[in-house]
């Protein structure tokens, strides 16, 4: 497996999206980054909060979620390793959504003045910084029109599609097979649907004869197939290579 | 906590549940049945006359548990003319059967 090490695999997201100068790299290799471990479901940053730092995943996956009034709870995006998903902290004091990890994972935490000192120094950091921020506004945008539009088949082909293309590009899986231990819940809250639902779409996808799954292990065995299922196109990922 | 299985479908294309849900005892899986014909009517309610969707609940021995059925009725609206404007049941293209 094409395994890249923890402490590099965000430098390797943010070439993923763009064109990083030797010297880009020599500073985001230098910023500390505070290791932490994480059970699921264990909040990482609480909405209400005020950060002092920003994460980047290095292992697992993390939701950012919201809940309603009532207490349902919407998972708005994912994140994989190499991602950074509260880098808005840097800008927007207040938290608007937690964080939770979905698996357990790994996690660097990089304090935010350290930050703003680099991006003060580093106009092309800084530029990084925001087209990552960007990016996640444009997964954020295919998430609304993926649960609030497309039929629960699709949407579950859609999110599918996205996970493997987002783990291979930082080296992850290969072959589109992914180990992906979330709950069916989970799954349910990311797609608006009921836990019974998502089992149902699961065993769809199965017997139509696109993906196939042996615990938490799921092969995506007809990728073609899926993404068309998936109405799925990598676009609104902006990587620089087409990596699926 | 117990795994519970969720048959689902309608009369022409039932799916079988092969891998289950964890339910917090029958009460909690019932819920979880109707949340589950509910997505399932959203998704496959189709304007076909008569048309019924179910969730079957089973437990870990293969005993049945509960039936959710919903079903939908249409009647004719006449007209002054006496014609029915009601079109006559045109099966989608992503019924259940055949997608």
């Amino acid at each position: 497996m094409a395994h890249v090490s923890s402490s590099n695999v965000f430098i390797r997201k943010l070439q993923n999206i763009s064109d990083l100068t030797q010297s880009d790299i020599a500073v985001l290799e230098s910023i500390p980054l505070q290791k932490r471990e994480y059970r699921a479901n264990q909040d990482l940053v609480r909405e209400g909060d005020r950060p002092t730092h920003s994460f980047v995943v290095l292992d697992g996956m993390v939701g950012s979620t919201k809940l309603t009034g009532e207490g349902k709870r919407q998972i708005t995006s994912f994140f994989v390793p190499g991602d950074l998903p509260d880098l808005h902290g840097l800008h927007l004091s207040v938290m608007d959504c937690t964080f939770s990890p979905l698996t357990s994972a790994r996690l660097g935490f990089m304090r935010h003045d350290a930050l703003r000192a680099i991006c003060n120094q580093h106009a092309s950091i800084s530029t990084v910084f925001w087209r990552s921020t960007l990016i996640d506004a444009a997964i954020y945008r295919e998430w609304v029109t993926n649960v609030g539009r497309r039929d629960g088949y699709t949407r579950m082909a859609h999110i599918l599609c996205e996970l493997i293309v987002r783990l291979r590009s930082v080296g992850r899986i290969e072959d589109h097979v992914a180990e992906l231990p979330i709950t069916q819940s989970a799954l349910g809250d990311a797609l608006g649907l009921s836990a019974v639902h998502v089992n149902r779409l699961l065993q769809e996808l199965r017997r139509d004869g696109l993906i196939s799954t042996v615990g938490s292990r799921f092969h995506a065995v007809d990728w073609t197939g899926l993404v068309r299922a998936g109405d799925f196109q990598a676009t609104y990922l902006h990587q620089r290579t087409e990596q699926a | 906590m117990a795994r519970y299985f969720f048959d689902s479908g309608d009369r022409y294309d039932v799916m079988k549940d092969e891998i289950g849900v964890e339910c917090n005892g029958i009460e909690d899986a019932r819920r979880a049945g109707i949340e589950g014909l509910m997505d399932l009517t959203r998704e496959f309610l189709r304007d076909v006359d008569g048309q019924q969707l179910f969730v079957e609940i089973r437990d870990e021995s293969g005993d049945k548990l509960a039936k959710l059925t919903l079903s939908l009725q249409t009647q004719p609206v006449i007209k002054d003319l006496g014609r029915s404007h009601y079109a006559k049941p045109n099966p989608s293209k992503r019924n259940m059967a055949g997608r």
